[in-house]
């Protein structure tokens, strides 16, 4: 007797701890996020993001689960990256991973997802090959960068030149930049660039260049890099006295605030292709300033923010239509196909975003409209202009 | 690339430029390695804090750039010094060199570029921050072959030539100049000589110091300012000071002169997308024509 109703109190705690459990795993979505926070920017989109979430948890979260969001920094750094995803994926064992910022980050954790079958939604990456791996899990809120190359193409070789130098940093976005923009260069106009320049990620001196550039009398310059080594290339550019006739163009990252902060005077008339400016005169793009200058004292969001926002706001969209199983793997499948159902998604970005269900770049390169942007002041209290607005074809830059 | 000889000088200037600032880093530590017989590897976060000091001289305070550089030396100095004093001066005080108190003030030094460098972060963020300094009263030196050079490279010139030759100056014909060399040939004999050895070596950590936040405010204008600034220095100013021979002062300048031409024509003509291996090529070339560097004598040997 007394064996059987030992036999039958471990069994009665055995099963109050597994209820336990699968009530506390049914009653959150857990999202992980990685992402570069090591500037004031980045840690502030990264609170925004926490906000964002924070504000759906306090509105009665989604079909009534909360979600649990992880956020953590990789400092734009491969090695951290895949290990905050690693941990998020096997630990936390997260139902959805956002991340990450930099392609050279995004591109190896692709691989931690796909293999986990984990849904990720991509919030800055450019780099094309991120959605050409050909991972069923992945899907990217910005604008590929072989969109963007396209667009710059275009704008430079009608209305600049077709003499075009280029300094491409080693990091994967500005590499992917480069490409991009070469390839279209010459598919459309049959030149090859009249300067390239292959420097390191974090190059500091690049008067060698800025010579030999202004010895070639070219059209454009093109600084393909991130936002402090841009900086300091356009800054050099003008201290080699290479004047204002010769213009400026700047990779995606040319919309993040160091860019006119750290370049000053340099920055003004630099051009660059986005996914949102904040010269938007659209309500909802004012509105959006106004928020985050409130929230977080930033002068003008870049893009960085809005495809943040935007993707806070797809994710909400997505776990709304997802019915919640109790299952981790079917959980993790059932989001990843409500990703695949989002379409024309209209918030802050240039264009719709519309997402399907294929593993190709057609279907995962969710924004196909990118802005052209330009600053007309640096600074602190930089200003832009936005440029044009042109929609490239779902197919187009691919091989 | 064909071969043009304007672009050719024009490399040429710009590495002799960028190679005087990798001189006086050198300096520093050739100085501090003369005197003490150990290699600083906080020495790359000094540079940064001087970088720092000055831009929060020229840019929150207001002081003009020429003030900002003296400040930002002042202020270094008596960092360096205190770090010299606080944490250094046991290990340096049980012999430094070639024995364990030496090996230990190297680790101690690498410990220290950790602890500044997170400090910096702390107290600066991890931003780069713009350096805009006022030079519109320095001329930009026109060359020919349409070579132009700066106001900020043609100040940087015109500084590193004043301090090398005011170094040179204060060890050659002051008092403390010649106590300082004095305790860099001998510490015990210049002790019992009647010089304050502790003293002399928080004032060869202050001057070396010095100098390497001047490098930083120098270099502040040209390439921003930022926490991880001081390793890519660091390294390149060893390189630096064991092409000119280690503990050489004069090879420090000549190196540092050498890694920045070698450097800027490496990038030129070879790829500029590997050119921090440069300054190691012509490291590991001039080290197996003559180890000890150009000036370097074969070996160093204590009383």
């Amino acid at each position: 007797m007394k064996l059987k109703n030992r036999i039958l109190a471990g069994a009665l705690t055995v099963g109050v701890c597994f209820a336990a459990a699968a009530t506390t795993y049914a009653d959150d979505i857990r999202v992980g996020i990685t992402m570069r926070m090591v500037s004031e920017n980045g840690q502030a989109y990264g609170q925004m993001m926490m906000d964002e979430i924070k504000g759906i948890n306090e509105a009665g979260g989604i079909n009534g689960h909360m979600i649990k969001a992880t956020l953590m920094n990789d400092e734009c750094k491969s090695d951290k990256g895949v290990a905050n995803a690693n941990k998020l994926v096997f630990q936390e064992k997260v139902h959805l991973l956002i991340g990450s910022s930099c392609s050279s980050v995004t591109l190896p954790i692709v691989d931690v997802t796909a293999k986990a079958g984990v849904p990720q939604l991509v919030p800055h990456s450019t780099n094309s090959k991120i959605t050409q791996k050909g991972s069923e899990w992945v899907f990217r809120v910005p604008v590929s960068g072989r969109y963007y190359g396209g667009v710059n193409a275009k704008y430079v070789g009608e209305n600049i030149g077709t003499k075009i130098a280029y300094i491409c940093a080693a990091d994967a976005a500005s590499v992917g930049d480069c490409a991009n923009m070469e390839k279209q260069m010459k598919a459309r106009f049959g030149v090859e660039p009249a300067y390239r320049a292959d420097v390191q990620e974090k190059e500091v001196d690049f008067r060698a260049h800025m010579q030999k550039i202004k010895s070639m009398k070219v059209d454009g310059i093109l600084v393909a890099a991130l936002a402090e080594t841009m900086a300091r290339a356009l800054v050099q550019s003008y201290e080699a006295g290479i004047g204002e006739d010769v213009r400026r163009i700047g990779s995606s990252s040319a919309s993040n605030a160091p860019v006119p902060k750290i370049a000053g005077d340099a920055a003004k008339g630099v051009f660059f292709t986005a996914a949102y400016a904040a010269a938007d005169q659209r309500p909802i793009a004012k509105l959006f300033n106004e928020m985050v200058k409130a929230r977080y004292g930033i002068h003008a969001p870049d893009h960085d923010f809005s495809q943040a926002y935007d993707l806070v706001r797809i994710m909400e969209i997505a776990l709304k239509n997802t019915a919640l199983t109790g299952s981790l793997a079917d959980d993790r499948t059932a989001i990843r196909d409500a990703i695949a159902n989002v379409k024309g998604y209209e918030g802050l970005a240039s264009g719709p975003i519309s997402f399907c269900a294929a593993a190709t770049p057609q279907c995962r390169d969710g924004n196909r409209t990118a802005v052209l942007i330009g600053y007309t002041k640096g600074g602190e209290d930089f200003e832009t202009e936005v440029l044009a607005r042109v929609t490239m074809e779902e197919d187009f830059g691919l091989e | 690339m064909g071969f043009d000889l304007n672009s050719f000088l024009a490399f040429i200037i710009f590495g002799v430029t960028i190679g005087v600032v990798y001189g006086i880093v050198a300096l520093g530590i050739s100085l501090i390695y003369s005197g003490l017989d150990i290699v600083h590897f906080a020495h790359g976060e000094m540079y940064m804090f001087g970088a720092f000091f000055g831009l929060v001289l020229a840019d929150n305070v207001g002081l003009p750039y020429p003030v900002a550089l003296v400040g930002a030396m002042i202020i270094t100095a008596i960092v360096g010094m205190s770090v010299e004093r606080v944490f250094y001066r046991r290990l340096t005080r049980a012999g430094g060199g070639y024995t364990v108190a030496g090996m230990g003030m190297i680790i101690c030094g690498f410990g220290m570029s950790v602890a500044m460098v997170n400090v910096a972060y702390f107290i600066w963020g991890a931003e780069a921050e713009p350096f805009r300094a006022n030079l519109d009263y320095i001329p930009r030196l026109q060359f020919p072959g349409d070579i132009e050079v700066p106001e900020s490279y043609v100040l940087t010139a015109i500084i590193s030539v004043i301090l090398m030759i005011g170094l040179h100056y204060f060890l050659r014909y002051t008092k403390p100049g010649l106590a300082v060399r004095a305790v860099a040939h001998n510490k015990d004999i210049a002790y019992l000589m009647g010089i304050n050895v502790p003293l002399m070596i928080s004032l060869i950590f202050g001057v070396a110091c010095a100098l390497a936040a001047a490098a930083g405010v120098l270099i502040g204008p040209m390439q921003s300012v930022q926490v991880e600034m001081g390793y890519l220095m660091l390294m390149k100013a060893f390189a630096a000071a064991v092409v000119g021979g280690f503990g050489s002062l004069p090879g420090a300048i000549i190196g540092g002169i050498m890694v920045g031409v070698f450097e800027n024509l490496g990038a030129a003509y070879i790829s500029a997308s590997h050119k921090d291996i440069y300054a190691f090529l012509l490291l590991i070339l001039v080290l197996m024509v003559k180890p000890s560097g150009l000036f370097g004598v074969e070996a160093k040997v204590k009383a």
